[in-house]
């Protein structure tokens, strides 16, 4: 079965519509407003490009030429302010370090592979690098210290979640879930009540 | 990389580090925040304020029933929890990002060989711990999940027996308002049938009947502590009935779910209960002869205390032995912090081409305890069956985790999101002298040391998970699914402080009193001996009530 393929602009539609509580608009409205220039707090400037680098692999938006949904500033945002999840892999290190050390790695793996920096690599070649990464035995001095397949797994859960918060991905996934109100009738399996969606 | 980067090398492996976090640690050399050591600053904390019957430390499923218990008992209660007071309509929004407050966020430290997750898995913060954000998913255990030991030669019996849990089971269930199926399908007849019919099923519910019934597998809507209907709730009034929102994993907005700050919460404050959110207790205080007299806690910066004649602690799995931990309290067992389990929740994934749309409906609608203790098992105990619906970003970060998919074959995989649906299993777990929670090196915001779970799942529990697995893919297959895949987690944290008859291998007594302080009690999920084949919410609330009872018992 191919993936269904879902109109743009449903949950900006939604979002103006008493079906979305205050407090979901205002959650939603603040990512669809984010100013798309960011100037990193904690990476270093050339660390934070690499972090957009990897993620633009991760996720790519060639549907999205001018608006991607911004992927590395909220981790810049959780780094700079400290933030945590509740958890870390004890075999990792805290998240700052790992996120610093992880990246380096990143060049180790392109320049092992491809003697070149990792932006300047084509998308097939850094492709190549990700996927060095994610079987977890990279090429690399930082590997040694660092558990690549536990870095890769939690960069590429905080990139995900990340992206499907935003309304932009959840419009590409048909989900309308945060127009709930006053409440949903038709539960039950073929069944949509009339703010839903419908396929394009 | 920049410089920077060398001068960062140092700290991934330090030895014996003060605080990890280096803006805090620059923060703290320039301009040291209120220190939570009241031994070094004797002078911050206020004069001593009157000593009250009670205090309670946490607000979950463990401390707000019997905290509701003593203050309609008369007694004079001080309730401590370390999260806010949350207003549900305005608070809490319908999208998962931004109710990442009800989780207890501070680190926790996952080890073994299938390191817990935390967070938002097996944590809560706020007047009403993590019943915000339960699933409300609320079957009682069968009997013989209390006498694995007995059954079966290992793991532990609870010193409690069912017969005596059920009249709580049944208080319970009618005072929250529980919505299920009347006559039970599995187990002993009960002597009191649920308050609410059941609430309806939703497509990920419908397609396990359509499978199950298919491999002979008997299924029911299940026991949800979500309302079906009006229910009046003393000290609250009329709460509305459940609008199918279907996010309760984060908090519910209506009031229809019930958790304890809609339920036993309001009951306690109408009986004059004392209950002060943002308070985060640090020592618990003793006289000489080794009893409770107070404890320290710092609220909103400011470090205070309250003397008590009573102690009940109820901070869960984790927080509670690692405060017994931090003030070497009640250690002469050597079990706390040991006996760590977790239920094996192996979840089965399927694609439909029916239109299933997940993130309707109380998410898990159906149960089968066919498997309880099945016929054909190679391993001890066994395990409930339930259909699950989801919601994006909780299903993104499992796919991301789980499959390892990225680039553009997780965006085209995701794009099927109205067409998944989820079966998963809640399975019992043997306690491992591998599993257990101590203290790490490794400091918090608070300059406290954070917990490090050590947790690896042994033989029994990967037997488990391949004859769910195999029953969960042919039920899948059975109602049509494509593309199914199996995502292995362990959910909620049990043990820690377990209860037994005896101090020698038990840290409470089947009343939740503490063999070493007699005036220190523990009422939450780490007392429990053996882990149940369910989710651990109405029995911790059962005991609850039953040590608010044994322990009023005891001052007559």
């Amino acid at each position: 079965m191919s993936a269904p393929i879902y109109p743009s602009g449903t949950v900006r539609a939604l979002l103006a519509t008493p079906h979305v509580s205050d407090a979901t608009r205002t959650a939603l409205q603040a990512r669809l407003d984010a100013p798309v220039a960011y100037e990193p707090q904690f990476l270093a400037p050339e660390t934070f490009a690499l972090l957009e680098a990897v993620a633009a692999r991760l996720f790519p938006q060639p549907d999205r030429p001018d608006n991607p949904i911004p992927l590395a500033p909220s981790v810049d945002q959780r780094l700079t302010e400290g933030r945590a999840d509740g958890w870390r892999y004890d075999a990792l290190p805290p998240d700052r370090e790992a996120y610093r050390l992880g990246l380096g790695g990143i060049q180790e793996i392109a320049q092992e592979l491809f003697q070149a920096d990792f932006m300047g690599l084509n998308a097939e070649q850094q492709d190549a690098v990700i996927q060095a990464l994610a079987e977890g035995t990279p090429p690399g001095a930082a590997w040694e210290t660092l558990d690549a397949s536990r870095f890769f797994e939690e960069m590429l859960a905080e990139l995900t979640e990340t992206y499907y918060a935003h309304p932009l991905a959840q419009e590409e996934i048909g989900y309308v879930g945060m127009a709930d109100l006053p409440k949903w009738s038709k539960i039950g399996l073929n069944e949509k009540d009339d703010r839903e969606i419908d396929v394009r | 990389m920049p410089d920077e980067e060398i001068i960062e090398e140092g700290v991934i492996n330090p030895v014996q580090p003060e605080v990890q976090d280096p803006l805090l640690r620059s923060l703290l050399a320039e301009e040291p925040i209120p220190t939570n050591t009241p031994k070094e600053q004797p002078q911050a904390v206020e004069p001593e304020a009157d000593e009250v019957d009670c205090v309670v430390i946490g607000l979950g499923a463990g401390g707000a029933p019997l905290l509701a218990r003593l203050a309609q008992a008369g007694l004079k209660v001080v309730a401590l929890e370390a999260g806010p007071w949350h207003t549900p309509e305005t608070d809490f929004a319908t999208d998962e990002k931004a109710q990442d407050f009800l989780f207890w966020n501070d680190e926790r430290l996952a080890a073994g060989g299938d390191p817990l997750a935390m967070g938002k898995n097996n944590s809560g913060t706020g007047v009403g711990g993590s019943t915000l954000h339960y699933t409300a998913y609320t079957p009682r255990p069968l009997p013989d999940d209390l006498h694995v030991r007995r059954d079966f030669g290992q793991g532990e019996d609870w010193p409690v027996s069912y017969e005596e849990l059920e009249p709580y089971y049944n208080e319970v269930e009618r005072f929250i308002g529980v919505s299920g199926p009347t006559p039970y399908p599995w187990g002993p007849a009960r002597s009191q049938g649920y308050p609410l019919a059941p609430l309806p099923l939703n497509s990920a519910a419908q397609l396990m009947v359509r499978g199950a019934e298919k491999m002979g597998i008997k299924t029911s809507p299940a026991a949800n502590a979500a309302l079906s209907a009006r229910y009046y709730q003393e000290g609250v009034g009329w709460r509305e009935a459940c609008t199918n929102r279907g996010f309760c994993q984060a908090g519910c907005s209506n009031g229809a779910k019930s958790s304890m700050d809609v339920t036993f919460i309001p009951l306690a404050v109408k009986h004059g209960a004392d209950i002060r959110p943002n308070s985060f207790v640090t020592e618990i205080e003793r006289d000489a002869r080794g009893y409770v007299t107070g404890v320290v806690y710092t609220q909103n910066g400011e470090q205070k205390r309250q003397r008590c004649r009573h102690l009940f602690l109820c901070g869960g799995s984790v927080e509670t032995p690692r405060l017994l931990l931090l003030n070497e309290l009640a250690l002469t067992s050597g079990q706390v912090g040991r006996n760590l389990m977790a239920h094996p929740g192996l979840q089965v994934w399927g694609t439909f081409a029916d239109e299933v749309r997940p993130n309707k409906g109380i998410p898990g609608g159906l149960i089968s305890q066919d498997t309880h203790r099945p016929k054909d098992a190679d391993f001890i105990g066994g395990y409930l069956l339930q259909s699950i619906g989801v919601m994006p970003v909780t299903f993104a970060g499992q796919v991301a985790r789980g499959r390892k998919m990225w680039g553009q074959p997780l965006r085209d995989y995701m794009r099927n999101f109205n067409h998944i649906a989820g079966i998963n299993i809640l399975g019992d777990c043997l306690p491992h002298a591998d599993n257990f929670l101590e203290l790490a090196d490794e400091k918090d915001a608070r300059g406290l040391p954070k917990p490090r779970l050590h947790f690896t799942a042994q033989e029994n529990e990967h037997r488990m998970n391949a004859h769910a697995e195999k029953i969960m893919r042919g039920i899948w297959e059975a109602a049509g699914a494509t593309d199914i895949w199996s995502f292995q987690r362990y959910a909620h944290v049990i043990g820690t402080a377990r209860m037994g008859k005896s101090g020698d291998d038990a840290v409470v007594d089947a009343n939740g009193r503490a063999f070493d302080v007699p005036n220190l009690y523990i009422s939450d999920n780490s007392t429990f001996p053996s882990a149940l084949s369910v989710n651990p919410a109405l029995t911790i609330m059962a005991l609850s009530l039953r040590t608010a009872d044994k322990f009023l018992e005891s001052l007559k």
